[in-house]
């Protein structure tokens, strides 16, 4: 198993954004979906080793990243694109994959290659040596991602990977995935439910810290059937039948 | 969430250790190309030749003379460092601002490994670009014929108080992420160093001799031309600046995102080595005593500087006697013979009179500019020892408003000249021997009524009125009508017998011994 969790929490004062998660994945595509503040960011933080969990285990890549060395060397073999991608306006495109390529301790004799790579997947050859400052938003996306893939990464954390891209653009995004989850574990945090659609073979859904669904996105699909949850397609029925479901449960026990 | 297949983690081929210096090398190069140094230079250049350049080219062309308020007085540090300050913390804030804390944190490299890099290629702009600014003007000065020897240590002084601010700028701005981090580590920067500076004035000695902009006994005229630049305070500032440096890169190691335990057990080694070091220095500076040549500081003096420079003096002459000058004031040869010739001449013959004139070094000070040191003439056979750095030499000249004329100069060593041959030593001498300085002075071509004046510029004015100075036990008193009619008396008596009299009588007047009575 890539991701190993069990009983997995962090509290923020007294808010339990992630509330006893446990889960397992190997390689493939996983969608995470969930509402606004379901704790779907401060999971793939702590996913991320950005976070610490305040209580719980958690395995990553066969290692433990409570201790340093384990830690650095799931962070060699990670890649990680945040919610809010910080850059640093004035370096190129090929200069802050570049800069990211370094810092994930890759050999200086292969960045160059890698970043280029990189670069190409996204759809920016073209735009290798343009500053970040000149990009529109969903091209910044794009740039984050290939900030993220650049090392080839045996974990790769997306946390909403899709948003500002164009249709186009995100059929192209689709692909990769598909092509990544192929080698890697790749975590695809979104609220785009068609995404998980096209892209995952698995999916879990999150509400209030806790999941509350996991499986294909066929079972999905088959729990919003015959129930009239709101959505236009059979996946948003799912998605909505589920929350329902998970919140009147809560609504029972309290 | 389910696994749909598992697999083990894929095993990857250790990294070469060759290939980290690389990688380090390829990140300075990308932080170097990405730096904000480079867009305050302009202002810090302009900043630099209005505040370091220009008012140093007002000083005589010698070394210690011009560099002494740039160097000296750290005006080239005021230039840059809360400049560089400021926009090492806009560099060491920008992580934060930028929201990059993240994803930085997330890679394999420890965050603290990403932050030195930026720091570094801050500090390497920093201070090429001070070096190269300084290179620059020294470059001028050489242009110039400017004489004696640069001040080296003081430029090193200077390039790691810039590492410092650098350092301390960027801690602060990575600690306080925001987009006032950097005007605020610039204006606290400024406000340090003018502590520094309003310190420095007050406090000529101990610890305070440690503050960068402290210009109390850095360097004097004779350094670099009698004497080497002693490198004793130097060093001390030197390790309090790299103290301070080091303190504040190993402070950014220390939170838990910086790295693993190791790595932020060794920042916290380099942020106590930091401290050591700066403490150090503070109190080796309050072992400081005054040397001959400078600052002394035992545990770091070394006795080879307290040498002269050896030096084949310029030597010209007049009235019959050599005057003989460092080649440093070779230019002023010319000067310095017409200036004594009127003196020379007329105590030529008389016992005591100088059969040479020789350069001399100012005996150093622990003030700055404060030069107290009159000529003398001692040995046999007599020599006169002119401290030519405690006159105003003919030219531009920082203290004063427009430049020194030649017999504005000629007047000074004049009235220093016949000071010391009545042997008057550091005051106004006893009223015996303002008599005869007055007469003297009037046959060198002074006549009585400038006198007062003429003495009160060279440092020789006599005591305000009031009776004798205390604690003297000796007849001296302001240069009083008195003093000026029996120096009149004196002058009008023929040549000869003139010349008789103080044959007779200069070793008892010079012995303090003569009285008003006793004069002609």
């Amino acid at each position: 198993m890539n991701v190993e969790l069990t009983d997995l929490t962090r509290r923020f004062g007294r808010t339990r954004a992630v509330a006893g998660v446990s889960l397992a994945a190997g390689p493939g595509v996983f969608g995470l979906l969930g509402p606004n503040g379901a704790g779907k960011t401060s999971l793939l933080r702590m996913m991320a080793t950005v976070l610490p969990p305040t209580s719980g285990g958690m395995r990553l890549l066969g290692r433990d990243p409570g201790a340093y060395g384990p830690r650095r060397e799931i962070r060699r073999r990670l890649g990680y694109l945040p919610q809010n991608l910080g850059y640093y306006p004035g370096f190129t495109v090929a200069e802050f994959v570049e800069y990211f390529a370094l810092l994930k301790d890759m050999p200086a004799g292969q960045v160059p290659r890698a970043v280029a790579t990189a670069v190409e997947r996204v759809g920016l050859g073209d735009r290798a040596r343009a500053k970040l400052r000149t990009l529109s938003g969903g091209m910044l996306r794009r740039v984050g991602i290939a900030q993220a893939i650049v090392n080839e990464p045996e974990l790769l954390l997306l946390d909403e990977p899709t948003a500002g891209l164009d249709p186009e653009q995100r059929l192209q995004f689709r692909a990769l995935l598909r092509d990544m989850g192929q080698r890697a574990t790749v975590i695809v945090s979104t609220h785009l439910v068609e995404d998980v659609g096209a892209a995952c073979t698995e999916v879990a859904l999150m509400d209030q810290g806790n999941i509350v669904f996991y499986g294909t996105p066929a079972e999905l699909i088959g729990r919003g059937e015959g129930t009239g949850a709101a959505g236009d397609a059979p996946l948003e029925r799912g998605y909505s039948a589920v929350l329902a479901a998970a919140r009147s449960a809560v609504a029972a026990r309290a | 969430m389910t696994a749909t297949a598992a697999a083990p983690a894929k095993p990857r081929t250790p990294r070469a250790a060759s290939t980290v210096p690389l990688t380090a090398a390829r990140l300075l190069w990308v932080e170097l190309r990405h730096n904000a140094v480079p867009f305050i230079l302009p202002l810090i250049a302009a900043l630099m030749w209005f505040d370091s350049y220009r008012p140093s080219v007002t000083q005589p062309p010698v070394w210690a003379l011009r560099t002494f308020w740039n160097m000296g007085q750290g005006h080239t540090i005021i230039d840059f460092g809360p400049f560089v300050a400021g926009v090492a913390a806009w560099m060491g804030s920008r992580e934060g601002r930028r929201g990059m804390t993240d994803l930085i944190t997330a890679a394999a490299r420890p965050r603290w490994v990403a932050q030195l890099a930026t720091w570094g290629a801050t500090a390497i702009w920093a201070v090429g670009a001070y070096l190269v600014f300084v290179g620059v003007m020294f470059g001028v000065y050489i242009g110039q014929g400017v004489q004696g020897s640069p001040p080296w240590w003081w430029v090193a002084v200077g390039a790691v108080a810039v590492a410092a601010f650098s350092a301390a700028g960027f801690a602060v701005g990575a600690f306080f992420p925001s987009r006032f981090a950097a005007p605020l580590a610039a204006i606290g920067s400024l406000l340090v160093l003018m502590m520094s500076s309003q310190t420095g004035f007050r406090d000529k000695g101990g610890w305070a001799l440690i503050l960068p902009t402290n210009s109390n006994g850095n360097y004097q005229a004779p350094s670099g031309i009698f004497y080497p630049y002693l490198p004793d305070l130097p060093i001390a500032r030197m390790m309090l600046l790299a103290g301070i440096a080091l303190a504040a890169v190993g402070l950014l190691g220390l939170p838990d995102r910086a790295g693993g335990l190791g790595l932020r057990r060794a920042a916290a080694v380099v942020t106590l080595a930091g401290v050591v070091m700066a403490a150090t220095a503070v109190g080796l500076t309050t072992t400081a005593r005054l040397g001959p040549g400078g600052i002394v500081i035992p545990a770091l003096h070394d006795a080879a500087n307290d040498r002269q420079i050896p030096a084949t003096p310029v030597c010209g002459h007049t009235a019959g006697t050599p005057v003989c000058l460092n080649p440093a004031y070779r230019q002023y040869l010319g000067d310095v013979t017409a200036a004594l010739q009127p003196v020379l001449a007329e105590v030529a013959g008389l016992p005591g009179a100088p059969a040479r004139a020789i350069q001399v070094a100012g005996p150093y000070n622990s003030s700055e500019g404060a030069f107290d040191a009159p000529m003398a003439i001692s040995g046999h056979p007599p020599v006169l020892r002119i401290p030519l750095d405690t006159v105003n030499l003919p030219g531009t000249s920082g203290f004063t408003a427009r430049p020194v004329r030649f017999i504005d100069f000629a007047d000074q060593l004049r009235v220093l000249a016949v000071h010391a041959f009545v042997g008057a030593g550091a005051g106004p001498g006893t009223t015996a021997q303002q008599v005869v300085q007055a007469a003297l002075m009037q046959g060198a071509g002074m006549p009585f009524a400038a006198q007062p004046q003429l003495l009160g510029i060279a440092g020789l004015a006599p005591p305000p009125p009031g009776g004798p100075a205390a604690g003297t036990g000796r007849e001296v008193g302001p240069a009083s009508k008195t003093v000026y009619a029996a120096a009149r008396r004196l002058a009008a008596l023929p040549a000869a017998a003139r010349h008789t009299w103080l044959a007779a009588h200069l070793a008892a007047l010079r012995a303090g011994h003569l009285t008003l009575a006793q004069l002609p």
